[in-house]
């Protein structure tokens, strides 16, 4: 029987040619998604190319330098002094290479710096790195495959689904079904079941192929358990959207109505519900301003400025060329005082940090609570976790960067202080970076809680759609 | 008669439940999105007023020192918030509110806010703005698609016509039946809100520009016009009110969600930007070797030394009546602008190349002219942004030049010894920001202005010759 | 075959628009149900086919109560309404493919065409879609889908109105061999002479009740149209 529905429903969608438009742009805006998405993650990718090989040059031309004897280029910019390489000429570059999937959802990557190149200074001098984008390009965010599904899919969904049993009454048709020994449950789990089957193997099969032709490997490490959740996902997701449509529907009113209802929702879910969330979690928690933050550190480094001894240092310090011979015996005492004034603002500003940190904290606990409000939010979230663009894998990338910030000084300070003057084989000890993944489980997790968070309302839906139906009005 | 319809129109829809559930939504939306609009404003422009006296107070409270350490302690400009910002946020999310101003360097803005938002930022802010862009003209859709087709289905139009009344008088009253309900959410919306603000806060204090206020309601009520003009002319020519709805919420879907991030992928495609790498090295190249990539800054250096020299006629950098290290400093200085100028220049251009695409683009989504124009007027969009970046950075250089003018002058003497206290901070002004005049922004946004009329006047155009051929049957 | 006992329905407010009816149409019959719009005519038929469910009584196909047993009993019955409602985009054929299908039965495509033999409906018809057919044809369809699924019982509501009188009388002449061939046929109409001519029972129906019912052997049309009236104006 649901067999024969669903080869009916096929049959009937195909003659309406409606299902062909549907296809061809969920065709076009997958691949144009993908596309764009491919083409970002390939942008990241080359910068990253480009700074490890500035970065090898560098420090291949410095280790030439010393291994071979020879003379630099200028006294002031020596790689024999462990100084200048652990502040300016060996820096490394931390920097976070896109995930496996991460051409699927851009997500906050074209917000967040995706390298930084890190020296002995303290942690609020690192200098952050971000893309040079258009901000008219950033209030959009792009036109990605996230996007895709959870914007422009549910509109589609809707298309499907919005007259799914209004329009049977309206041609007259639902009668004639109904006179058959066949239930109006099961009719409409054949049409619903059909639909939701058609669009999943559409956007999923149409997703993967495009990962395909756009050089994506699907079976790459960790890239597989990934691709799981973001269908499971996209199936929950879209889920949602068909029992609200069926819902809508088992009010019985007209398809004009239910389009209106319909489009109100999708309006409410995905464009309202987020909007009022993240005004509301800035109004509740707001983020101390990063202008408060900049006050704060200049008053910090002024307070450690005020002595006097150290001003100099400071002024030779920006300005190695200006000392005079007799100067450069100073140079250890300067740089004991250097360290001593830097540390002294960043212990000053950790306070001012941590109050920063623990704000936005809660806000993001806030918005974990506050996305079930919306599947969109939910949804975005979870795409933009298991393509890595999220903030939690930066907040990985960031601790990392820290951990890494920390060894480089542990290894250059001491040397600094004690005028060690680099050797051949010192270059190969250098601490070098290397980007660790955050264990998969911990991405697993959320990405359950996402889930279960989606299903709970959408077996809501569907509960209320399949037992409003026994009182769907027949006739008139 | 046009009248007679009209109040009709405005009876029929003010009494559907529909109209009131929506209407009453959107009205609370406007109303709240105006408050904390205002409140966020608020706060961000006392936070950056009272930033930006801080650190002037900073700048002044340094010690005796070497001038030119002051140069490179710096100061920093705070962007100030215009009033309007409460309506429309615009850009201000995406770009820092803070430039530092130090010695050699022509630093990018901090402090973007989106970069310490959580992932719902993309989704965007509820702002007046959106309200007035996204929600009406889909309240303006849902009250007017079936407005003809609906008639005709009920065989009410059949009617009218019969009794002879003009297709277009029909037309004009059901526009203005609609206008009228819209007047009924967003008269006392801006009532109310505009009577709150002026309880809580001192109107003139807060530099409320009644002209920007007004254009900006002009636009889009024009904006609002568009729509009714066109879901009109869709019901009027839709085979039935389900195909004219369909229709029209196709366009407001394009014209809200497709056209947009279209345009921009657009825009970024046919003019790409360098990437920040590369921006970064460029400009760490050129200022060692200038900007054509064969002049060394050393051989300028070298040059100038002995231009100075001759021209004080001496032979020793030594005997010069003038500290040398500040002439010094400000070669520097000079080299570097010319760096600056090329590839902040160069960005900058591309960028308003981008945005001129962008703009173009508002000849398929209307929405993309309002945004521009409505950004333009809130001062909050990227033009009003660049001409901040480079008036803070024409402080920045004055700034730098007086000190090492300083140096040259008062430091000969003492040499790399020279300290100096008060006396140098005091003579660099405080940094003030001058609001830019209205027609500077159409002038910016006038590919926008042209474009939103020229919808006005063809979306006008096709409904009065689909309302002539209209068919009542 | 089709039985009402007692079987009563009332709207949410105001008169029932169905008052205990009594009724039992065997199979051969056709029995004929007259009255004004409003009468309860069309309640009658949606309550046999469990669109709507009974204040009281029971509605019983073949023995079955249609509540109990809702889809048992639609096994046996056909519908045809007013206008026979089908697939526009699907031709003929497709559309008795899949109601008879739904019904249970499964039939291939050539094993279908007798049945649009037996109604009067060419081949070549039948390949046609439906957005291209008369209302008549459409008509055709409907029984076409009482034939393909082996109706024992047929529910019309008003099936000729707007017919045009030749095509009134095939309709008629097909109702007549079905009912020869053992299928009990309960129609609601306004058409007395339709009535008269085609059916062996004839009901008369005002507010919800059943006022009367006549045997239409040896009734003059006259006579019936009288006493129609006569019930119209009491």
């Amino acid at each position: 029987m649901l067999t024969q529905i669903v080869k009916h429903e096929w049959r009937n969608l195909n003659a309406d040619r409606t299902l062909w438009w549907i296809i061809l742009i969920l065709a076009v805006a997958i691949s144009y998604g993908v596309y764009n998405g491919t083409s970002w993650v390939a942008f990241l990718e080359g910068t990253i190319e480009v700074a490890l090989q500035e970065e090898h040059d560098r420090l291949a031309k410095a280790q030439h330098t010393v291994a071979n004897g020879l003379d630099p280029e200028r006294a002031s910019r020596s790689p024999y002094s462990a100084r200048y390489i652990g502040r300016r000429m060996g820096l490394r570059y931390a920097y976070l290479p896109p995930g496996p999937l991460a051409s699927l959802s851009v997500g906050q990557s074209d917000l967040y710096p995706s390298y930084f190149l890190v020296n002995t200074q303290a942690t609020q001098r690192q200098k952050r790195h971000s893309e040079l984008e258009n901000p008219n390009h950033l209030l959009e965010s792009r036109f990605d495959l996230a996007f895709v599904t959870v914007y422009l899919f549910p509109l589609l969904i809707l298309a499907l689904t919005y007259n799914l049993i209004s329009s049977e009454r309206e041609q007259g048709t639902l009668a004639m079904v109904l006179s058959q020994p066949v239930s109006l449950r099961k009719f409409v789990v054949g049409k619903v079941g059909f639909r939701a089957l058609m669009a999943l193997t559409l956007v999923i099969g149409f997703s993967i192929l495009a990962f395909l032709l756009n050089g994506v490997n699907l079976f790459g490490m960790g890239t597989t358990l990934k691709l799981l959740l973001w269908i499971s996902i996209v199936i929950v997701y879209s889920a949602f959207w068909f029992g609200l449509a069926l819902a809508v529907n088992t009010i019985g009113r007209s398809s004009a109505t239910n389009a209106i209802i319909l489009t109100s929702l999708w309006l409410v879910f995905v464009v309202l519900v987020p909007s009022v969330v993240n005004l509301l979690v800035k109004t509740l928690h707001p983020v101390p301003s990063r202008v408060e933050y900049i006050v704060a550190m200049r008053d910090a480094s002024m307070n450690a400025r005020a002595e006097e001894a150290q001003l100099l240092s400071i002024f030779y310090e920006d300005h190695p060329e200006l000392l005079s011979e007799d100067e450069q015996s100073h140079t250890e005492n300067f740089d004991t005082l250097q360290w001593a004034a830097e540390m002294k603002v960043e212990e000053s500003m950790q306070p001012v940090l941590n109050r920063f940190n623990k704000q936005l904290a809660k806000q993001q606990t806030q918005v974990n609570r506050l996305r079930f409000l919306s599947p969109a939010i939910v949804t975005q979230e979870a795409l933009n976790e298991i393509a890595g663009t999220g903030p939690t894998r930066f907040r990985h990338f960031m601790s990392i960067v820290d951990a890494f910030h920390e060894e480089w000084r542990t290894y250059f300070v001491p040397k600094i202080f004690a005028l060690h003057e680099m050797t051949g084989p010192d270059f190969d000890e250098i601490p070098d970076y290397t980007y660790l993944e955050d264990p998969e489980d911990r991405i697993a997790n959320r990405i359950l809680v996402a889930l279960v968070g989606m299903i709970i309302p959408t077996l809501g839906v569907f509960i209320v759609g399949f037992s409003r139906i026994r009182h769907y009005p027949l006739n008139g | 008669m046009i009248k007679t319809i009209a109040h009709k129109e405005f009876l029929q829809m003010v009494r559907d439940g529909r109209f009131k559930w929506v209407a009453g939504i959107v009205f609370c939306l406007l109303l709240a999105s105006l408050v904390v609009g205002w409140r966020h404003y608020q706060t961000l422009n006392t936070q950056h007023e009272l930033a930006q006296t801080r650190v002037r107070e900073q700048w002044l409270s340094q010690p005796e020192q070497n001038p030119h350490s002051g140069a490179h302690y710096g100061t920093y400009a705070f962007k100030p918030k215009t009033f309007l910002s409460s309506i429309d946020t615009g850009i201000e999310p995406y770009v820092g509110a803070a430039v530092w101003l130090e010695a050699h360097n022509q630093n990018q803005f901090q402090a973007r806010p989106a970069e310490d938002a959580t992932a719902v930022e993309r989704f965007g802010q509820l702002t007046a703005a959106v309200v007035l862009q996204i929600l009406l003209p889909l309240l303006i859709i849902l009250v007017s698609f079936s407005a003809f087709a609906g008639e005709r289905e009920e065989g009410t139009l059949r009617q009218l016509v019969s009794l002879g009344i003009k297709p277009s008088h029909l037309a004009a009253g059901k526009a203005l039946g609609i206008a009228a309900a819209l007047a009924l959410i967003l008269v006392p919306a801006v009532v109310i809100g505009v009577i709150t603000l002026s309880l809580l806060t001192n109107l003139a204090e807060a530099k409320v520009d009644s002209g920007r206020m007004l254009m900006m309601g002009f636009l889009y009520v024009l904006y609002f016009s568009i729509f009714i003009s066109v879901s009109l002319a869709v019901s009027a020519k839709a085979r039935s009110s389900r195909l004219a709805l369909v229709i029209l919420l196709g366009f407001w879907i394009f014209n809200g969600l497709i056209a947009p991030r279209f345009a921009s992928d657009l825009s970024r495609s046919l003019y790409p930007g360098p990437s920040n790498f590369e921006f970064e090295s460029n400009i760490k190249l050129a200022l060692q070797y200038g900007v054509d990539g064969n002049t060394t800054y050393r051989e300028v250096e070298r040059k100038r030394r002995t231009e100075i020299m001759s021209q004080y006629g001496v032979n020793d950098i030594k005997d010069l009546p003038v500290n040398f290290a500040g002439i010094r400093l400000q070669m520097n200085e000079d080299w570097g602008y010319e760096v600056f100028d090329k590839f902040y220049g160069d960005l900058h251009e591309n960028f308003r190349k981008q945005n001129r695409v962008q703009q173009i683009g508002a000849a398929v989504a209307p929405l993309l002219a309002i945004r521009s124009l409505s950004m333009g007027l809130a001062g909050t969009d990227y033009y009003l942004h660049q001409d901040f970046a480079e008036k803070a950075e024409m402080h920045r250089r004055l700034e730098v030049k007086i000190i090492n003018d300083d140096i040259t002058f008062n430091g000969a003497e003492a040499g790399s010894k020279y300290v100096n206290g008060i006396d140098v901070w005091e003579k660099v002004p405080p940094f003030q920001y001058q609001m830019k005049p209205v027609s500077w922004v159409l002038g910016n946004h006038w590919v926008s202005l042209l474009i939103l009329i020229m919808w006005f006047g063809l979306a006008g155009g096709p409904l009065c010759w689909t309302i002539r051929s209209i068919k009542a049957g | 075959m089709l039985e009402a006992i007692n079987l009563s329905k009332i709207y949410d407010s105001g008169p029932p628009a169905l008052d205990s009816l009594n009724l039992r149409v065997e199979s051969g019959e056709i029995f004929c149900l007259l009255g004004a719009n409003g009468a309860g005519k069309t309640t009658t038929i949606n309550l046999f086919l469990n669109f709507v469910k009974p204040s009281g009584g029971s509605a019983r196909v073949k023995n079955l109560d249609v509540v109990q047993a809702p889809l048992e009993t639609k096994k046996y019955l056909a519908y045809i309404p007013e206008q026979v409602m089908l697939y526009r985009n699907l031709t003929g054929l497709e559309n008795l493919e899949y109601f008879s299908s739904l019904a249970g039965r499964r039939y291939k495509y050539p094993d279908l065409l007798p049945f649009f033999e037996q109604v009067g409906l060419t081949t070549n018809e039948a390949h046609k879609r439906i957005s291209t057919y008369s209302k008549g044809m459409r008509q055709k369809v409907g029984i076409a889908i009482a034939l393909a699924k082996k109706a024992e019982v047929l529910l019309l509501d008003e099936p000729t109105s707007g017919l045009d009188p030749k095509a009134s009388n095939e309709f008629s002449g097909l109702l007549q061999k079905l009912s020869s061939e053992g299928v009990a046929v309960f129609m609601a109409t306004h058409d007395l002479f339709r009535a008269k001519e085609t059916g062996t029972r004839v009901g008369i129906m005002k507010h919800g009740r059943l006022v009367d019912t006549l045997d239409t052997e040896g009734l003059q049309h006259t006579d019936l149209e009288r006493i129609y009236l006569e019930h119209m104006h009491d």
